[in-house]
């Protein structure tokens, strides 16, 4: 059986069987494959830390015909998250990006927008600086699963934001004027439509370094993580453990 | 007979075929292989529970780590599972005592720090008992999350906070060692 590999983002992993782990990665190559990590959790030997969720890796695998899941025989570490501090909100943080990935994509289709964008937020993704990355993160993913709407009109009447206030809703698949907003919706501040608008334009690196407090961008992140809820017809785990960060 | 294979199956790693060889060798068993079988499950939930001061797992309480007049009290080394704390006696080097947490913050199946079992170490370090906590954590993000937590908290209080290193296994060869492990070993490297 030939030996595939490829770059591929580590998403999750789970205890399989006694000694097993059943691995989920987001390969360059071949989209989201799940695989099965053979004595992975006894003899750390062969995989050692790269099966954490978010190591960046080299990985080779092989798919067995007739069998759902990959025999995934051995990772070597590009990058890993436990290089840099783990504190606990960049725990969260990392946790999030790693379930929203994994609960949007299907399987075995390559995305490699995708794949870049998870390259670049894992590596602005660091302790005491996680509101920047995942508010990118965010952005670019609702955008990326072609959801994100026109932010600079009303979805219900199409008349201009720009310069004036706007509101979102759980329900509503964009933004609303003062006439058309709905009961119990967030406002949205013209602030955080400018950036949303910036961060199209400019690669992430240009909004690192800045020390990003959790109200920046806190209204575009939860209009965007409501987008995502929606699709999936779900609430996210990591989402309301981010809620309730300081 | 259905209703032993339905109870095997819901222990961990047991799936249907295992749960229904189980059931077939308790059958074969004597009677008192399957009396005495079925007296320590009992016992254990009779008779175990957490000790008060640790959480390890015991059936007098304090427990014995706890009581022990030999033991350094002041010295405490705080791990995830009480499993793990038969890895560290092991050695037979450590003479402190523990903290169990039951075990640690992961985010994706939504356990923050407020589920963890920390709150009778801080009243234990804020009646001034404790000179020294080592963090013996598991070296993945989610120990190192809880570890960062534990040492935020408790350090506020003024107490010496260490953690266990990370590195090179013994014996094996640093040509094979994996680029965190390599780091977090050059990290951790100790003058001579
Ligand atoms: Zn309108
Ligand atoms: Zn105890």
């Amino acid at each position: 059986m030939a030996i595939k590999q490829s770059e591929a983002i580590v998403l999750r992993s789970y205890p399989l069987r006694e000694a097993d782990l059943l691995v989920t990665l987001l390969t360059r190559t071949d989209g989201k494959v799940r695989g099965v990590a053979r004595a992975a959790k006894k003899s750390k030997k062969r995989f050692g830390g790269a099966l954490e969720p978010l190591t960046y890796v080299r990985a080779y695998w092989d798919d067995r015909e007739g069998h759902e899941l990959a025999r995934l025989d051995s990772c070597e570490v590009l990058e890993s998250p436990l290089a840099d501090e783990v504190d606990y909100p960049r725990a969260v943080a990392l946790g999030y990006v790693a379930e929203v990935l994994d609960q949007v994509l299907p399987d075995r289709e390559p995305n490699d927008a995708m794949f870049r964008l998870a390259l670049a937020v894992l590596a602005n993704l660091r302790a005491g600086a996680i509101w920047m990355p995942l508010t990118y993160f965010d952005l670019w993913i609702v955008r990326l699963m072609g959801l994100l709407p026109e932010l600079s009109e009303c979805i219900e009447c199409g008349e201009g934001l720009n310069g004036s206030r706007a509101w979102f809703h759980p329900l509503a698949d964009g933004l609303m004027c003062q006439q058309h907003k709905r009961l119990a919706s967030n406002e949205m501040q013209a602030e955080s439509r400018r950036l949303a608008a910036e961060m199209f334009r400019a690669p992430i690196e240009k909004f690192g370094g800045t020390a990003w407090r959790k109200q920046q961008g806190i209204d575009l992140r939860k209009f965007l993580a409501q987008r995502i809820e929606r699709q999936l017809e779900k609430k996210l785990v990591t989402a309301s453990m981010l809620d309730r960060l300081d | 007979m259905t209703r032993l294979i339905d109870e095997l199956k819901k222990l961990p790693g047991i799936g249907g075929k295992s749960a229904q060889r189980l059931a077939f060798h308790i059958l074969r068993s004597s009677d008192d292989d399957a009396h005495s079988l079925a007296q320590a499950v009992r016992d254990v939930k009779d008779k175990l529970r957490l000790c008060s001061i640790c959480n390890n797992i015991t059936d007098v309480d304090p427990c014995t780590y706890c009581t022990s007049p030999t033991r350094n009290l002041r010295l405490v080394c705080v791990v995830e599972e009480p499993t793990n704390i038969a890895a560290i006696e092991k050695t037979r080097h450590f003479n402190g005592v523990y903290h169990v947490l039951h075990g640690s913050i992961s985010p994706l199946h939504g356990v923050g720090p407020e589920h963890l079992r920390i709150s009778n170490l801080t009243r234990r370090i804020d009646k001034n008992e404790v000179d020294e906590v080592i963090i013996a954590t598991n070296p993945t993000v989610e120990g190192e999350a809880t570890a960062t937590y534990l040492s935020q908290t408790i350090k506020r209080a003024g107490v010496k906070v260490t953690r266990i290193a990370m590195g090179i296994p013994v014996g094996s060869d640093i040509e094979y060692a994996d680029e965190v492990t390599m780091l977090k070993a050059m990290e951790g490297r100790r003058e001579l």
